[in-house]
C-alpha cells in the first residue's frame, strides 16, 4: 500500500499541478474578458515540447533539470495530501525546508550552463527573491513548530485538525497572515514575477530551453505550484481529512494568488525584497515572539 | 477547429499538438507588428486557439515576419529562425516580405524573403487586419494536417542554396553553417 502511494503521489501532484496551470490561464483570461485556452492547454504544450527537437548546452544543462525535478518529487513525498502522506517520518518539516531549495538550485545550475545573459539575470533575481521570502518563511515555520511542539508535518496537520487551524488560533494567526503576504512571492506570481519576466528578460532562467528540456521545465513548474499551495494549506489552514477537501482548499488558495496576480504590476527586485523584509518579516517576528512568550 | 475530436488525437497526436500550441516569436519588423497586440489581447484573443507570443525563439514554433525586412534585420531574422527548434513554421505578413511592397526599390530592404528563409504561407495586404492572422492560422492548420508546412525540411534540404543567397546580401556571415551539406561532400 505504501509503495503504491510512493508511486502515485508524484503523479497526483503532477496532474493537480497541470490542472492548476491550465486553470490559472483560463481564470486570467476571464479576468481580461477573454475566452482563454482550454483547460488541457498545458498538456498539449508539453506534448508539443517533447516531440520537438531540443538543443542541449552541455551535460549539466540536462542534469540540472533532473536535480530540480528530483528535489520537487522528494518534497511531494513528504507533503500530506489530505490524510495521505507517503513518507510520514518524524522530521518531515526539516526535509521539506532543505529539499525545497533543490528545485531553484537545479534550474540555476542548468540555466547557467547555457551562458545566456538573460538567464544569468533571472538566476540572480531568483536568488535575491529567495533571500527575501526565506527569512519570513523560516520565522513562520519556527513559530508553527514551536507552537505545536513538533517538527513533523503530519503531526502539525493532525494537531490543527484536533483544535483549530492556525488561522483560527490567536498567536498563530499572525504567522498565517505573514504567510499569506509572502505566498505570491513563493509561487512566483505577478507582483513578484521578477524571475521569469517575459517582456523584460525574455523569461529569465528558462530562456535557452527548447524541446524536451522545456517540457521538463514545465513539469517542474507544475510541481512547484503544487508544492507552494499544498504547503500553505498544510501549515496554516489545517490540511484536510480527505484528498477532495484538500483539493478544494488548494483551489481557494490558488484563486487568491490569481486575483493578486491579475491586479498588480510587477515590482523591481529590490522593491520586492524591501517589501518582503519589512511587513511579512515584522508580522512573522511578532507572531514568533507571541508564540514563545504565551506558550501553548 | 477539430481540437475536441478525440479520434484525431489518437490518429496523429504529434500533428494535433503542433497545430494547437503555436507559440509565436516576439520579433517585430516593420509596421505590421501593430496588428499583433490586438490579436493577442482581449479584442481578438488568439490564446483560445493556442497562439501565444513566446519570449525567446527557443520556446517558439511560429515565426511571423510582420512587415518589410531591411538588410540589417535580415541578419537577425536568419539567426532567430535558426535558433527555433524543429518543426517550425514561418508566415510572411503583409505585402513587403512577399515582393517588397511599397519598398520594392529601396536600397536597404530585401524584396523576396522566401529566397533567404523558407516561408510556409503568406498573408497578403497592406496592412492585413488581425482577422487575417486567424485565417492564416487556420490555413496553417490545414497545411500541417496535409504535411505541406515543410519549410524546415526545405531549409535542411536546400541549405547550401539558402546560405549562398544570404551571403550574397549580407556578405561573409559570422556564424558557422547550421547544417553540414551532405550533398556536396
Amino acid at each position: 500500500m505504501r509503495i503504491l502511494w510512493l508511486v502515485l503521489s508524484p503523479l497526483i501532484a503532477l496532474a493537480v499541478g497541470l490542472f492548476f496551470l491550465g486553470l490559472s490561464r483560463r481564470v486570467m483570461a476571464r479576468i481580461h474578458w477573454r475566452y482563454g485556452p482550454p483547460l488541457y492547454q498545458p498538456l498539449i504544450e508539453i506534448f508539443r515540447y517533447f516531440t520537438q527537437k531540443g538543443s542541449s548546452h552541455g551535460v549539466l544543462f540536462g542534469l540540472g533539470i533532473v536535480l530540480s525535478l528530483a528535489g520537487s518529487i522528494v518534497v511531494i513525498l513528504f507533503l500530506p495530501f489530505g490524510g495521505i502522506c507517503s513518507m510520514s517520518g518524524s522530521g518531515g518539516m526539516l526535509v521539506v525546508l532543505y529539499m525545497m531549495l533543490l528545485a531553484p538550485l537545479g534550474i540555476a545550475l542548468s540555466g547557467g550552463e547555457a551562458a545566456n545573459p538573460n538567464a544569468s539575470i533571472g538566476i540572480s533575481r531568483k536568488l535575491m527573491l529567495a533571500l527575501g521570502y526565506e527569512l519570513p518563511f523560516l520565522l513562520i515555520v519556527l513559530a508553527i513548530m514551536t507552537h505545536y511542539d513538533t517538527i513533523s508535518l503530519v503531526d502539525i496537520v493532525s494537531a490543527q485538525r484536533e483544535t483549530a487551524s492556525a488561522f483560527a488560533s490567536f498567536p498563530l494567526v499572525l504567522s498565517g497572515i505573514a504567510y499569506l503576504l509572502i505566498l505570491p512571492a513563493m509561487l512566483g506570481m505577478r507582483p513578484f514575477e521578477v524571475v521569469h519576466a517575459p517582456q523584460e528578460i525574455s523569461s529569465g532562467p528558462i530562456a535557452e530551453y527548447s524541446g524536451p528540456y522545456l517540457g521538463l521545465v514545465t513539469i517542474q513548474h507544475a510541481l512547484t505550484t503544487f508544492i507552494g499551495i499544498s504547503l500553505f494549506v498544510n501549515l496554516v489552514w489545517g490540511g484536510a481529512g480527505n484528498p477532495f477537501v484538500f483539493f478544494l482548499k488548494m483551489l481557494v488558495v490558488l484563486a487568491f494568488g490569481l486575483f493578486v496576480n491579475a491586479a498588480f504590476p510587477r515590482l523591481r527586485v529590490e522593491q520586492a525584497v524591501r517589501y518582503l523584509w519589512r511587513w511579512p518579516t515584522l508580522i512573522a517576528f511578532v507572531g514568533l515572539i507571541l508564540v514563545v512568550t504565551l506558550g501553548r | 477547429m477539430d481540437r475536441n475530436q478525440l479520434t484525431k488525437w489518437f490518429k496523429a497526436p504529434t500533428k494535433m499538438a503542433h497545430k494547437y500550441s503555436l507559440h509565436a516569436v516576439y520579433f517585430c519588423t516593420g509596421c505590421g507588428v501593430i496588428e499583433i497586440p490586438p490579436t493577442i489581447t482581449a479584442r481578438w484573443d488568439a490564446e483560445r486557439f493556442g497562439v501565444i507570443p513566446a519570449a525567446t525563439p527557443r520556446h517558439a514554433n511560429l515565426f511571423l515576419i510582420t512587415g518589410y525586412v531591411s538588410v540589417k534585420t535580415l541578419r537577425a531574422v536568419i539567426r532567430t529562425y535558426e535558433q527555433m527548434p524543429e518543426p517550425k513554421f514561418t508566415v510572411g505578413f503583409g505585402s513587403c516580405p512577399i515582393n517588397g511592397g511599397m519598398y520594392w526599390d529601396s536600397y536597404n530592404t530585401i524584396n523576396q524573403l522566401d529566397k533567404y528563409i523558407p516561408i510556409d504561407g503568406w498573408i497578403a495586404g497592406c496592412m492585413p487586419r488581425p482577422e487575417a492572422i486567424f485565417v492564416a492560422v487556420t490555413h496553417l492548420w490545414t497545411l500541417i494536417d496535409k504535411d505541406m508546412a515543410d519549410g524546415y525540411k526545405r531549409y535542411r534540404k536546400h541549405y547550401a542554396q539558402y546560405r549562398a543567397n544570404q551571403e550574397q546580401v549580407l556578405g561573409e556571415l559570422e556564424w558557422p553553417p547550421l547544417f553540414q551539406s551532405e550533398r556536396e561532400g
